[in-house]
């Protein structure tokens, strides 16, 4: 901008209330922030999210057992101050390997979250940017993958690759990656035909810009919610696969192989398989108040796209 | 309408062979030697050149995909490693289990969910709004083969109202009704969550539209509003939040068949995954796929049927 423009402009007048004032960028993220702090179900979700985060990080130091250690003279114990959920038929401390199970829940949630998030957004928004033949193609391709459901294919690739952490974090984000592409493909459809697209084509942007610096950033909003909506899936499918033993094999603990092992004594020692489903359920739960609130905050045009299209 | 059919039916073709390609590819992620893989780590070397030129694996892997494509496309899914019997034949014998326990869910889940949905629609923002909701939330949040663990634990074992088995192993047509009821609920229960959150957001976009304003302008009574205008419209979306959950609930019914050792394809899927018959999860994938395609395709024809704007394309 040349220096005269510079000395024009500030010899207007300001605004009060002008797109660039401070005072009114502040009152808007103010007023932004307090969409959230008033949103009941968005603050408790990210609550939970953020101690089970922190139960997460900080395992080492909470867990008052060691989630692998063995002790066979305390072969399926009742609570004590010791071990506050009784131990396993391992003699393994209940409270500690949930603790811990945290752990694999959470990065299955995040790398799936991850993954399945930055090919899905390329794959979709390449899609319903480019148009022609190559959507053509790759809804077709989407069409097939969303066939398999979503659990059975995770179970066919775990199966295939060999149980490892690794190889669930892959598999499930290869059976969700086509479901956050759909989401992504049908928000760009609603975004290309945007007069501001076509003036960044009119002034004479590349492609590979007008979609990198206008489209993806516009269709955020909607794949922010599929993330979180997304890692719930995932940490579902996870405890899924653990629950069959074809999870991170043991002794590692997940909630999912701690409700396995406690389903062989589940008359005698309900609490061991009760409080892993309750750990996985409060996780989901507040992933999906967290996707919720997301939702109603973010835009609330996009309640049905991104709900319907992620199972 | 013919046309609308005519594409319908080449699109189920063009998946049906997409879905043939993922699966055979899908055998192809082993890493390794899928012979080997098979047979373990004690076989000897002529059982796995055996098996080798069995399932075709000696070929170059052009010719490997069009030898079974072409078997594939007449029925025939290879045989099971372990008991030697073809892999669609054992398939097939294990659908019926699984069909029971899917239809009987999703009716569960669509009586109960459908109209759970439009109800939280109708009473956007009040208490009955608010409760069905939060409910619907902890259906999608429990993992179903918790759930159904304890309902066992608390049905069967202490209340005694349901046999703690899925599947009884004689008895007539009600025995098997009888141990049919807690899987087909707890499968049920979770789809209807679903089903019932899609609903509400399907039924509160229809509600928004400006007819249904303009009809309120106009004095048009309520219930007149509700049945002849909203419902109708809603009812493509709820048909189609039908069909995605249906997809879904098949890969729960895996989880809900082991819970409660109920025979099906998700237990038979997970028994050749242990047992590393690859040919029987290639021909399970299969079966379970096609089925939703079959779903999703009848779907298509009815939503021609009863929405003539669909037919124009």
């Amino acid at each position: 901008m040349a220096s005269g423009e510079m000395a024009r402009d500030s010899a207007i007048p300001r605004q009060p209330a002008g797109p660039d004032d401070p005072e009114a960028a502040r009152r808007r993220r103010q007023a932004a922030l307090r969409r959230y702090t008033r949103h009941p179900g968005f603050m408790v979700g990210a609550t939970i999210i953020l101690l089970l985060a922190l139960l997460a990080i900080l395992a080492p130091w909470i867990a008052p057992n060691s989630p692998l250690k063995t002790e066979m003279s305390l072969v399926l114990a009742e609570p004590s101050w010791a071990y506050p959920l009784g131990t396993d038929q391992f003699g393994r401390c209940v409270l500690s390997r949930l603790i811990y199970g945290a752990q694999i829940s959470l990065q299955v949630g995040f790398w799936v979250v991850l993954i399945s998030l930055t090919c899905g957004t390329l794959i979709g928004a390449l899609a319903g940017f480019l148009g022609g033949w190559i959507e053509r193609a790759i809804v077709a391709l989407i069409d097939i993958m969303l066939a398999f459901p979503g659990f059975l294919l995770a179970l066919a690739l775990v199966a295939a690759q060999g149980s490892s952490l690794t190889s669930v974090i892959t598999a499930v984000s290869i059976a969700y990656t086509p479901r956050v592409a759909t989401v992504m493909r049908s928000v760009v459809l609603t975004i290309r035909p945007r007069p501001f697209i076509e003036a960044s084509h009119a002034i004479g942007l590349t492609k590979l810009r007008i979609l990198l610096r206008h489209v993806i950033p516009n269709a955020m909003p909607p794949v922010i919610v599929v993330a979180t909506v997304s890692a719930a899936t995932a940490i579902l499918a996870e405890a899924g696969l653990s629950f069959l033993g074809l999870g991170v094999q043991p002794p590692t603990a997940t909630w999912g192989s701690v409700i396995a092992n406690g389903q062989a004594v589940i008359t005698t020692r309900p609490l061991i398989s009760l409080s892993a489903g309750l750990s996985i359920a409060v996780a989901v739960i507040g992933l999906n108040l967290l996707g919720d609130g997301l939702r109603d905050t973010l835009d609330p045009q996009m309640r049905r796209q991104t709900g319907a299209k992620m199972l | 309408m013919a046309g609308y059919l005519g594409r319908t039916l080449v699109q189920l073709v063009a998946t049906l062979v997409g879905i043939v390609t993922v699966a055979f590819f899908l055998m192809r992620a082993i890493p390794g030697d899928p012979a080997l893989y098979m047979l373990g780590d004690f076989a000897t070397e002529e059982a796995v050149a055996a098996l080798r030129s069995r399932l075709g694996l000696d070929l170059p892997v052009y010719q490997q995909y069009l030898v079974f494509m072409e078997r594939a496309l007449t029925g025939d899914l290879g045989r099971s490693v372990v008991t030697g019997q073809p892999a669609l034949a054992e398939m097939l014998s294990a659908l019926p289990w699984s069909l029971s326990l899917a239809v009987a869910g999703l009716a569960v889940a669509v009586i109960l969910g459908v109209p759970l949905g439009i109800l939280s629609a109708i009473k956007q923002g009040t208490w009955v709004d608010m409760t069905i909701m939060l409910v619907a939330l902890m259906g999608i949040s429990f993992p179903v083969f918790w759930v159904g663990l304890v309902a066992v634990l608390f049905l069967s074992h202490h209340a005694g109202l349901f046999p703690a088995l899925g599947a009884a192993t004689g008895g007539g047509f009600w025995t098997q009704i009888h141990h049919l009821t807690l899987p087909a609920l707890v499968l049920g229960l979770s789809v209807a969550a679903y089903i019932a959150r899609l609903t509400r957001s399907a039924m509160l976009e229809v509600l928004g539209q400006d007819y249904i304003r303009v009809a309120h302008a106009m004095g048009v009574p309520e219930p007149r509003i509700f049945f002849r205008l909203a419902l109708r419209n809603a009812f493509i979306p709820i048909l189609a939040v039908i069909g995605v959950t249906f997809a879904w609930a098949l890969g729960n019914a895996i989880l809900v068949e082991v819970v409660f050792s109920r025979p099906g394809l998700g237990s038979t899927v997970l028994k050749a995954v242990l047992a590393r018959d690859y040919q029987l999860v290639q021909a399970g994938v299969l079966v379970l796929a096609t089925g939703v395609v079959l779903i999703n395709a009848t779907l298509n024809v009815l939503y021609g049927v009863i929405d003539p704007r669909m037919r124009s394309d």
